[in-house]
């Protein structure tokens, strides 16, 4: 086996240099309150939104400062990265938001089943109800809920990533390639 | 026979993300960038109105973008990640109420205080405040939202960084490489810039057909002129 001895000098001056940092106490209620709020409620339909809302403002600005490829070339991989972050966050957001929102109708805990239900309704509303769930956890149910909803959105995505997200970025892209086309022309006269 | 799918069954994915939500979201992004990729190259493949020549470098870079994604999604972010929970987990970034929690249990090394030998404090590397005999009963109520919301908002830190920065920047590196290698390959279309016109100076003897595969490869601003 090889041995990494030789990394373990490294790996105690950070740990000493961790140990030295000074801890920090995080006291302003309001600070805290949003950062259980986001760790309770933010899950991958807002990761997705805001993943797309950065990489509108970051990456087409990437592609049209590479130098390595000509103009037009980068004209076209900005039209195509814009497109890209659009559709893709459209489906994306659209298809996670739904399937959270059904997988939390099919795994209700067997206490919230109203005792009244038809026999096909109560199954359907445990469905997918963990068997090994622990019904004071509140928090963890709702963080099963968003893995099998995002789970389930991404095997939709096989399919809706051809049938949607592909037509829709050519879509935009010829769209965004006829206006730099259309605008450049303009400059011409 | 045990299904190979009981791996997303509701009983499996309960108990492997209902504590962790962040560890969810690194999953599943990687996951979702690979599929997106996949679906790219198709548009890509069937978009006409993109050139074979910029189809040289869009593959590429759509390859590249999932490749460097992927890699860079469980390098960068999961450090990222794995600095902020190990932040939270050592008590170096904590709440009053979890601090108060552990003044009670003698484990904050006070101003001035001589430091036991080899008693581990809250904020060492090697502190866990998951590990302490009453954290189920008396501590976890206190930690786990302000840890959670953590390790939510340093997941998102790190994806942003390296889905939007890092991953763009390597892979347009990476497609321009390849678009120059295929090219040279093809033999035929040459980048824009390295195209020296013929002029009347440097007047260069070409056949009709190549002179019309020019054209059209648009090397040239040729703009609307038919021919």
């Amino acid at each position: 086996m090889v041995s990494v001895n030789f990394l373990s000098p490294i790996f105690n001056s950070c740990r000493r240099a961790y140990d030295r940092m000074p801890s920090v106490v995080v006291q302003k209620d309001k600070v805290l309150n949003k950062v259980a709020y986001i760790g309770r409620k933010w899950t991958s339909p807002q990761q997705r939104l805001i993943m797309g809302a950065t990489a509108i403002f970051m990456q087409p600005y990437i592609d049209w400062k590479n130098k390595k490829v000509d103009e037009k070339t980068r004209k076209v991989s900005v039209a195509r990265t814009c497109a890209k972050v659009i559709a893709g966050t459209a489906t994306g957001f659209a298809l996670r938001y739904a399937f959270i929102k059904g997988i939390k109708a099919l795994s209700r805990p067997l206490s919230e089943v109203p005792k009244d239900a038809k026999p096909l309704a109560k199954k359907m509303m445990t469905l997918l109800t963990p068997k090994n769930l622990d019904e004071k956890d509140l928090d963890a149910l709702q963080q099963y809920r968003n893995a099998m909803g995002t789970i389930w959105s991404l095997v939709a995505m096989v399919f809706t990533n051809f049938l949607i997200d592909a037509p829709l970025t050519k879509f935009l892209t010829n769209k965004f390639i006829a206006y730099q086309q259309k605008h450049e022309k303009g400059d011409v006269k | 026979m045990k299904s190979p799918f009981r791996w997303m069954s509701p009983s499996a994915i309960y108990a492997k993300y209902s504590k962790d939500p962040g560890n969810m979201l690194v999953h599943t992004g990687v996951i979702g960038w690979a599929l997106s990729s996949a679906a790219q190259i198709f548009a890509i493949a069937i978009n006409d109105k993109i050139s074979p020549k910029e189809k040289m470098f869009l593959i590429p870079q759509e390859i590249a973008d999932a490749v460097v994604n992927c890699l860079s999604f469980y390098t960068f972010t999961n450090g990222i990640k794995f600095f902020g929970k190990k932040l939270t987990q050592t008590g170096k970034l904590r709440t009053t109420e979890v601090t108060k929690l552990l003044k009670d249990r003698g484990l904050i090394l006070e101003k001035g205080a001589e430091r036991v030998k080899g008693k581990v404090y809250a904020g060492d590397w090697n502190f866990n405040i998951t590990k302490l005999a009453d954290y189920k009963t008396h501590i976890e109520e206190a930690y786990k939202p302000f840890n959670n919301g953590v390790e939510v908002i340093t997941g998102l830190v790190g994806s942003i960084l390296s889905s939007n920065l890092i991953t763009p920047v390597f892979r347009n590196h990476y497609a321009a490489y390849k678009q120059k290698e295929l090219l040279k390959q093809s033999g035929g279309t040459k980048l824009a810039g390295e195209v020296k016109a013929p002029t009347a100076f440097t007047p260069q003897k070409t056949s009709f057909a190549n002179y019309q595969k020019i054209v059209s490869s648009r090397v040239f601003p040729s703009g609307d002129m038919k021919i």
